[in-house]
């Protein structure tokens, strides 16, 4: 049975190409649906451009939601990715 | 690590082929095989056969190549390779995409050990991804 998961994260740094990639290189690994959604946009994970033209920035809450059997290790997987991201902010 | 599927880059430009390809593996991190074919064989601004030719068996891990042309007469000389060149890797397909977008698609998707269709597929949605 498909499950959900969603958390919310305020970025401290702006979403670059090099941590949208390994955002988008983690995302595809999991057989769930990934999404990210920053202000009134939403966006498939797994498309690095699409991450990339989310434009999340610093300050921004970025939540992330997942849907399938492991949504749950997505989740996690892709928080901490823009939780790192955040911090190095390059 | 499983293999990979490579991924060529053919541009007019050596300094265009070498920079997506830098941008690509960056972006994607490491483990991509991104081979680039820029220039003639003399330098100039053009497309050789060999150096696509040289580029596709480098870049090849076994399991496929996706070849990304920057402009139409890469084309042309993709197609003369692909047709008359012998013991090719199997599973050599181009891309038709957006040269820059397609290219870090591809390598995202291929890092993220994507089979060749789906890297395909990722090179080829490129032209649908808007920036702004």
């Amino acid at each position: 049975m498909p499950q959900s998961c969603e958390a919310t994260i305020t970025l401290t740094g702006d979403l670059h190409a090099r941590p949208a990639g390994a955002l988008s290189v983690a995302a595809a690994k999991f057989g769930a649906t990934v999404r990210l959604s920053a202000g009134e946009k939403q966006v498939d994970a797994k498309s690095v451009l699409a991450v990339m033209q989310l434009g999340a920035s610093s300050g921004q809450e970025v939540t992330v939601q997942a849907s399938g059997p492991d949504a749950e290790q997505a989740v996690a997987a892709i928080v901490a990715i823009l939780a790192e991201a955040s911090r190095v902010g390059e | 690590m499983a293999p990979k599927v490579g991924i060529v880059l053919v541009s007019h430009s050596a300094p265009l082929a070498e920079g997506a390809a830098e941008l690509a593996g960056q972006v994607s991190g490491e483990g991509v095989s991104i081979g680039t074919a820029g220039g003639t064989d003399d330098g100039r601004i053009g497309t050789s056969i060999d150096k696509v030719e040289r580029a596709l068996r480098l870049a090849d891990s076994g399991v496929g190549v996706v070849i990304l042309p920057d402009l139409g007469s890469s084309v042309l000389t993709v197609r003369a390779l692909l047709a008359d060149a012998d013991d090719l890797p199997d599973l050599v397909v181009m891309a038709d995409a957006p040269f820059v977008e397609g290219a870090v698609a591809a390598a995202v998707t291929a890092a993220a050990g994507g089979d060749v269709d789906a890297v395909l597929a990722a090179a080829q949605e490129a032209r649908h991804a808007t920036k702004l």
